[in-house]
Protein backbone atom coordinates (compact mmCIF):
# COMPACT_ATOMS: atom_id res chain seq x y z
CA UNK A 1 0.00 0.00 0.00
CA UNK A 2 1.10 3.53 -0.78
CA UNK A 3 0.46 6.06 1.99
CA UNK A 4 2.04 9.42 1.24
CA UNK A 5 1.09 12.38 3.41
CA UNK A 6 2.90 14.92 1.25
CA UNK A 7 0.97 14.79 -2.03
CA UNK A 8 -0.12 18.07 -3.62
CA UNK A 9 -2.00 19.16 -6.72
CA UNK A 10 -1.56 22.49 -8.49
CA UNK A 11 -4.87 23.98 -9.68
CA UNK A 12 -4.34 26.58 -12.42
CA UNK A 13 -6.42 29.77 -12.50
CA UNK A 14 -7.86 28.65 -15.83
CA UNK A 15 -10.04 26.27 -13.82
CA UNK A 16 -11.37 28.93 -11.46
CA UNK A 17 -14.98 30.09 -11.59
CA UNK A 18 -15.80 33.78 -11.22
CA UNK A 19 -19.18 35.38 -10.90
CA UNK A 20 -19.25 39.16 -10.95
CA UNK A 21 -21.97 41.46 -12.15
CA UNK A 22 -19.74 44.13 -13.64
CA UNK A 23 -16.07 43.51 -12.88
CA UNK A 24 -14.01 42.52 -15.90
CA UNK A 25 -12.65 38.98 -15.68
CA UNK A 26 -9.75 38.22 -17.98
CA UNK A 27 -6.81 35.93 -18.49
CA UNK A 28 -3.70 38.01 -17.91
CA UNK A 29 0.02 37.67 -17.49
CA UNK A 30 1.11 37.58 -13.88
CA UNK A 31 3.25 40.31 -12.41
CA UNK A 32 6.24 38.00 -12.60
CA UNK A 33 7.17 37.29 -16.18
CA UNK A 34 6.21 33.80 -17.23
CA UNK A 35 3.34 33.42 -14.80
CA UNK A 36 -0.37 33.37 -15.62
CA UNK A 37 -3.28 34.89 -13.76
CA UNK A 38 -7.00 35.33 -13.70
CA UNK A 39 -7.54 39.06 -13.33
CA UNK A 40 -10.48 40.69 -11.60
CA UNK A 41 -10.99 44.30 -12.64
CA UNK A 42 -12.00 47.19 -10.42
CA UNK A 43 -15.68 47.49 -9.58
CA UNK A 44 -17.63 48.55 -6.54
CA UNK A 45 -19.40 45.27 -5.96
CA UNK A 46 -19.15 41.79 -4.51
CA UNK A 47 -17.50 39.16 -6.70
CA UNK A 48 -17.19 35.45 -5.97
CA UNK A 49 -14.24 33.32 -7.05
CA UNK A 50 -14.62 29.56 -6.64
CA UNK A 51 -11.73 27.11 -6.83
CA UNK A 52 -12.64 23.51 -7.70
CA UNK A 53 -10.43 21.10 -5.75
CA UNK A 54 -9.33 18.61 -8.37
CA UNK A 55 -7.82 15.71 -6.48
CA UNK A 56 -8.53 11.98 -6.76
CA UNK A 57 -11.40 10.42 -4.86
CA UNK A 58 -12.30 6.84 -4.13
CA UNK A 59 -15.42 4.74 -3.70
CA UNK A 60 -13.85 2.99 -0.70
CA UNK A 61 -13.54 4.59 2.73
CA UNK A 62 -10.04 5.60 3.80
CA UNK A 63 -8.60 5.27 0.29
CA UNK A 64 -7.72 7.80 -2.38
CA UNK A 65 -7.12 11.33 -1.11
CA UNK A 66 -7.50 12.87 2.32
CA UNK A 67 -7.79 16.63 1.87
CA UNK A 68 -5.73 18.55 4.41
CA UNK A 69 -5.46 22.12 3.17
CA UNK A 70 -5.83 24.42 0.19
CA UNK A 71 -3.45 27.27 -0.59
CA UNK A 72 -4.51 30.20 -2.74
CA UNK A 73 -2.04 32.67 -4.23
CA UNK A 74 -3.36 36.08 -5.22
CA UNK A 75 -2.27 39.68 -5.51
CA UNK A 76 -4.36 42.63 -4.40
CA UNK A 77 -3.34 45.77 -6.28
CA UNK A 78 -4.09 49.48 -6.62
CA UNK A 79 -6.25 49.84 -3.54
CA UNK A 80 -7.34 47.91 -0.49
CA UNK A 81 -10.50 45.83 -0.79
CA UNK A 82 -13.19 45.81 1.86
CA UNK A 83 -12.79 42.08 2.46
CA UNK A 84 -11.90 38.61 1.22
CA UNK A 85 -13.93 35.90 2.94
CA UNK A 86 -13.11 32.23 2.49
CA UNK A 87 -15.54 29.33 2.74
CA UNK A 88 -14.71 25.71 1.97
CA UNK A 89 -17.77 23.81 0.81
CA UNK A 90 -18.22 20.07 0.54
CA UNK A 91 -20.62 19.20 -2.26
CA UNK A 92 -22.32 15.82 -2.09
CA UNK A 93 -23.58 15.08 -5.57
CA UNK A 94 -27.23 14.24 -5.95
CA UNK A 95 -28.46 10.92 -7.30
CA UNK A 96 -30.30 11.17 -10.59
CA UNK A 97 -33.36 13.42 -10.05
CA UNK A 98 -31.94 14.87 -6.82
CA UNK A 99 -30.13 18.10 -6.08
CA UNK A 100 -26.66 18.28 -4.58
CA UNK A 101 -26.20 19.01 -0.89
CA UNK A 102 -23.66 21.57 0.29
CA UNK A 103 -22.05 21.66 3.72
CA UNK A 104 -19.40 24.19 4.80
CA UNK A 105 -16.29 22.60 6.29
CA UNK A 106 -14.79 23.86 9.53
CA UNK A 107 -11.35 25.31 8.78
CA UNK A 108 -8.86 27.98 9.70
CA UNK A 109 -7.28 30.66 7.52
CA UNK A 110 -3.57 31.41 7.80
CA UNK A 111 -3.96 35.04 6.79
CA UNK A 112 -6.14 37.20 9.00
CA UNK A 113 -9.11 38.91 7.43
CA UNK A 114 -7.55 42.35 7.72
CA UNK A 115 -4.36 41.21 5.98
CA UNK A 116 -6.07 39.27 3.21
CA UNK A 117 -7.57 42.36 1.64
CA UNK A 118 -4.53 44.63 1.88
CA UNK A 119 -2.56 45.63 -1.21
CA UNK A 120 0.01 42.87 -1.22
CA UNK A 121 0.94 39.40 -2.39
CA UNK A 122 -1.17 36.95 -0.42
CA UNK A 123 -0.77 33.23 0.15
CA UNK A 124 -3.85 32.13 2.02
CA UNK A 125 -3.69 28.64 3.50
CA UNK A 126 -7.08 27.21 4.37
CA UNK A 127 -6.62 24.21 6.68
CA UNK A 128 -9.38 21.76 7.47
CA UNK A 129 -9.85 21.30 11.19
CA UNK A 130 -10.49 17.63 10.49
CA UNK A 131 -8.95 16.43 7.19
CA UNK A 132 -11.42 14.47 5.08
CA UNK A 133 -11.15 11.43 2.82
CA UNK A 134 -12.81 12.34 -0.47
CA UNK A 135 -15.59 10.01 -1.55
CA UNK A 136 -16.31 9.60 -5.25
CA UNK A 137 -19.75 11.14 -4.74
CA UNK A 138 -18.29 14.33 -3.26
CA UNK A 139 -16.08 17.20 -4.24
CA UNK A 140 -14.86 20.39 -2.60
CA UNK A 141 -15.08 24.03 -3.65
CA UNK A 142 -13.12 26.85 -2.03
CA UNK A 143 -15.09 30.06 -2.31
CA UNK A 144 -13.56 33.52 -1.97
CA UNK A 145 -16.15 36.27 -1.66
CA UNK A 146 -14.56 39.61 -2.42
CA UNK A 147 -16.23 42.82 -1.35
CA UNK A 148 -14.28 45.05 -3.66
CA UNK A 149 -15.38 48.45 -2.42
CA UNK A 150 -15.08 51.73 -4.26
CA UNK A 151 -11.34 52.23 -3.99
CA UNK A 152 -10.49 50.80 -7.37
CA UNK A 153 -8.80 47.64 -6.14
CA UNK A 154 -7.97 44.86 -8.56
CA UNK A 155 -6.90 41.29 -7.97
CA UNK A 156 -4.90 38.67 -9.83
CA UNK A 157 -5.30 35.00 -8.91
CA UNK A 158 -2.16 33.03 -9.71
CA UNK A 159 -3.32 29.55 -8.77
CA UNK A 160 -4.03 27.19 -5.93
CA UNK A 161 -2.50 24.07 -4.45
CA UNK A 162 -4.40 21.33 -2.66
CA UNK A 163 -2.43 19.35 -0.07
CA UNK A 164 -3.53 15.84 0.69
CA UNK A 165 -2.61 12.38 1.81
CA UNK A 166 -2.58 9.87 -1.03
CA UNK A 167 -3.38 6.29 -0.18
CA UNK A 168 -3.76 3.49 -2.69
CA UNK B 1 2.25 -3.16 -7.18
CA UNK B 2 -0.77 -1.04 -6.39
CA UNK B 3 -4.03 -1.99 -8.06
CA UNK B 4 -7.06 -0.02 -6.85
CA UNK B 5 -10.31 -0.36 -8.80
CA UNK B 6 -12.24 2.32 -6.93
CA UNK B 7 -10.52 5.53 -8.02
CA UNK B 8 -12.41 8.58 -9.26
CA UNK B 9 -11.57 12.09 -10.44
CA UNK B 10 -13.85 15.11 -10.19
CA UNK B 11 -13.76 17.26 -13.33
CA UNK B 12 -15.24 20.72 -12.79
CA UNK B 13 -17.22 22.25 -15.58
CA UNK B 14 -14.57 24.96 -15.82
CA UNK B 15 -12.39 22.33 -17.54
CA UNK B 16 -15.11 21.51 -20.09
CA UNK B 17 -15.65 22.76 -23.62
CA UNK B 18 -18.97 24.30 -24.67
CA UNK B 19 -19.97 24.83 -28.29
CA UNK B 20 -23.23 26.28 -29.63
CA UNK B 21 -25.54 28.30 -27.47
CA UNK B 22 -25.10 31.14 -25.05
CA UNK B 23 -23.29 29.75 -22.02
CA UNK B 24 -22.50 31.73 -18.88
CA UNK B 25 -20.82 31.05 -15.56
CA UNK B 26 -23.34 31.19 -12.74
CA UNK B 27 -23.86 30.15 -9.18
CA UNK B 28 -25.62 26.80 -8.97
CA UNK B 29 -29.21 26.51 -7.78
CA UNK B 30 -27.87 25.06 -4.55
CA UNK B 31 -25.91 27.76 -2.72
CA UNK B 32 -22.21 27.08 -2.74
CA UNK B 33 -22.17 25.21 -6.05
CA UNK B 34 -21.06 26.42 -9.47
CA UNK B 35 -22.67 25.91 -12.87
CA UNK B 36 -22.44 26.67 -16.57
CA UNK B 37 -25.84 27.87 -17.74
CA UNK B 38 -27.19 27.62 -21.26
CA UNK B 39 -29.82 30.12 -22.27
CA UNK B 40 -33.01 28.96 -23.95
CA UNK B 41 -32.84 28.56 -27.71
CA UNK B 42 -33.67 25.95 -30.29
CA UNK B 43 -30.31 24.39 -31.07
CA UNK B 44 -28.02 21.48 -30.38
CA UNK B 45 -25.37 22.38 -27.85
CA UNK B 46 -22.29 20.21 -27.45
CA UNK B 47 -20.51 19.83 -24.12
CA UNK B 48 -17.20 18.00 -24.18
CA UNK B 49 -15.63 16.66 -21.00
CA UNK B 50 -11.85 16.17 -21.14
CA UNK B 51 -11.07 13.08 -19.09
CA UNK B 52 -8.23 14.32 -16.92
CA UNK B 53 -6.77 11.20 -15.32
CA UNK B 54 -3.20 9.86 -15.38
CA UNK B 55 -1.90 7.86 -18.32
CA UNK B 56 1.19 5.71 -18.67
CA UNK B 57 3.65 4.83 -21.41
CA UNK B 58 3.78 1.21 -20.24
CA UNK B 59 0.89 -1.07 -21.17
CA UNK B 60 -1.50 -2.04 -18.36
CA UNK B 61 -0.23 0.65 -16.01
CA UNK B 62 -1.60 4.03 -14.99
CA UNK B 63 -5.38 4.35 -15.36
CA UNK B 64 -8.02 2.06 -16.78
CA UNK B 65 -11.04 4.21 -17.60
CA UNK B 66 -14.31 2.50 -16.64
CA UNK B 67 -17.06 5.14 -16.69
CA UNK B 68 -17.87 8.83 -16.73
CA UNK B 69 -20.67 10.58 -14.85
CA UNK B 70 -22.10 13.98 -15.71
CA UNK B 71 -24.26 16.07 -13.38
CA UNK B 72 -26.62 18.49 -15.13
CA UNK B 73 -30.13 19.85 -15.06
CA UNK B 74 -32.70 20.46 -17.78
CA UNK B 75 -34.66 23.47 -16.60
CA UNK B 76 -37.96 25.07 -17.57
CA UNK B 77 -38.83 22.20 -19.93
CA UNK B 78 -37.57 18.85 -21.12
CA UNK B 79 -34.89 18.73 -23.78
CA UNK B 80 -35.42 16.69 -26.92
CA UNK B 81 -32.50 14.40 -26.17
CA UNK B 82 -29.15 14.16 -24.42
CA UNK B 83 -26.73 11.76 -26.09
CA UNK B 84 -23.21 10.77 -25.10
CA UNK B 85 -20.35 9.76 -27.38
CA UNK B 86 -16.86 8.85 -26.22
CA UNK B 87 -13.90 9.84 -28.36
CA UNK B 88 -10.48 8.26 -28.04
CA UNK B 89 -7.93 10.68 -29.43
CA UNK B 90 -4.55 9.32 -30.42
CA UNK B 91 -2.22 12.31 -30.58
CA UNK B 92 -0.39 12.83 -33.83
CA UNK B 93 3.36 12.79 -34.08
CA UNK B 94 4.93 16.05 -35.18
CA UNK B 95 3.51 16.94 -38.60
CA UNK B 96 0.58 14.54 -38.33
CA UNK B 97 -3.02 15.02 -37.29
CA UNK B 98 -4.61 13.29 -34.35
CA UNK B 99 -6.75 10.24 -34.99
CA UNK B 100 -10.14 9.82 -33.33
CA UNK B 101 -12.03 6.63 -32.72
CA UNK B 102 -15.14 5.92 -30.71
CA UNK B 103 -15.09 3.22 -28.05
CA UNK B 104 -18.41 1.52 -27.48
CA UNK B 105 -20.31 2.89 -24.52
CA UNK B 106 -23.72 2.69 -22.91
CA UNK B 107 -25.54 5.50 -21.12
CA UNK B 108 -27.83 4.58 -18.25
CA UNK B 109 -30.44 7.24 -19.03
CA UNK B 110 -32.24 6.88 -22.35
CA UNK B 111 -31.33 9.81 -24.59
CA UNK B 112 -34.76 11.07 -25.57
CA UNK B 113 -36.55 10.06 -22.39
CA UNK B 114 -34.94 9.93 -18.95
CA UNK B 115 -31.82 11.88 -19.90
CA UNK B 116 -33.86 14.72 -21.39
CA UNK B 117 -36.52 15.11 -18.70
CA UNK B 118 -37.11 18.41 -16.96
CA UNK B 119 -35.10 17.39 -13.90
CA UNK B 120 -31.75 17.10 -12.15
CA UNK B 121 -29.65 14.39 -13.78
CA UNK B 122 -26.72 12.16 -13.00
CA UNK B 123 -25.98 10.28 -16.19
CA UNK B 124 -23.48 7.44 -16.21
CA UNK B 125 -21.59 6.57 -19.40
CA UNK B 126 -19.95 3.15 -19.14
CA UNK B 127 -17.32 1.75 -21.47
CA UNK B 128 -18.25 -1.69 -22.72
CA UNK B 129 -14.57 -2.56 -22.49
CA UNK B 130 -12.62 -0.40 -20.02
CA UNK B 131 -9.38 0.92 -21.46
CA UNK B 132 -5.86 1.49 -20.17
CA UNK B 133 -4.78 4.97 -21.22
CA UNK B 134 -1.52 5.33 -23.08
CA UNK B 135 0.43 8.57 -22.73
CA UNK B 136 -0.03 9.27 -26.44
CA UNK B 137 -3.80 9.37 -26.19
CA UNK B 138 -6.62 10.95 -24.26
CA UNK B 139 -10.38 10.67 -24.02
CA UNK B 140 -13.15 13.19 -24.58
CA UNK B 141 -16.72 12.48 -23.57
CA UNK B 142 -19.12 14.50 -25.67
CA UNK B 143 -22.71 15.21 -24.70
CA UNK B 144 -25.10 16.61 -27.30
CA UNK B 145 -28.02 18.51 -25.84
CA UNK B 146 -30.78 18.80 -28.44
CA UNK B 147 -32.82 21.69 -27.09
CA UNK B 148 -36.18 23.12 -27.95
CA UNK B 149 -37.04 26.78 -27.60
CA UNK B 150 -37.82 26.80 -23.90
CA UNK B 151 -35.33 24.51 -22.21
CA UNK B 152 -32.28 25.82 -20.40
CA UNK B 153 -29.44 23.66 -19.17
CA UNK B 154 -27.11 23.82 -16.17
CA UNK B 155 -23.93 21.72 -16.20
CA UNK B 156 -22.36 21.20 -12.78
CA UNK B 157 -19.43 18.81 -13.18
CA UNK B 158 -18.31 15.31 -14.02
CA UNK B 159 -16.55 12.38 -12.40
CA UNK B 160 -14.37 9.81 -14.14
CA UNK B 161 -14.16 6.37 -12.52
CA UNK B 162 -11.04 4.32 -13.11
CA UNK B 163 -8.65 1.69 -11.87
CA UNK B 164 -5.26 3.01 -10.78
CA UNK B 165 -2.28 0.69 -11.14
CA UNK B 166 1.34 1.58 -10.48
Amino acid sequence: MIHNIHASQYIPPTLFHVVSATAAITHAAGAVSGTIALALGAANETSVVTIPIMIPSNARALQGAKLVSVELDFVNATAEFTSHTFVLNKVTRGANLSVAVVAPITKTDSVAATASHAVDEVKQVVTLTVPEWVDNDCYYLLEDTIVQGGGGGTCKFLGAVANFTLRL
Amino acid sequence: MIHNIHFAQYIPYTAMHFVTGTWTDTAGDVAGTIAKHKAANTETAVVTVPIMIPSNSIALQGSKLASIELDYECEVAAATSVTAVLHKIVRGVDGAVAVASHPTITQDLVAAVAAAAHEEHKIVVTLTTPVWIDNDEYYLCEFSFVCGAAVTVDVFGAVANFTARM
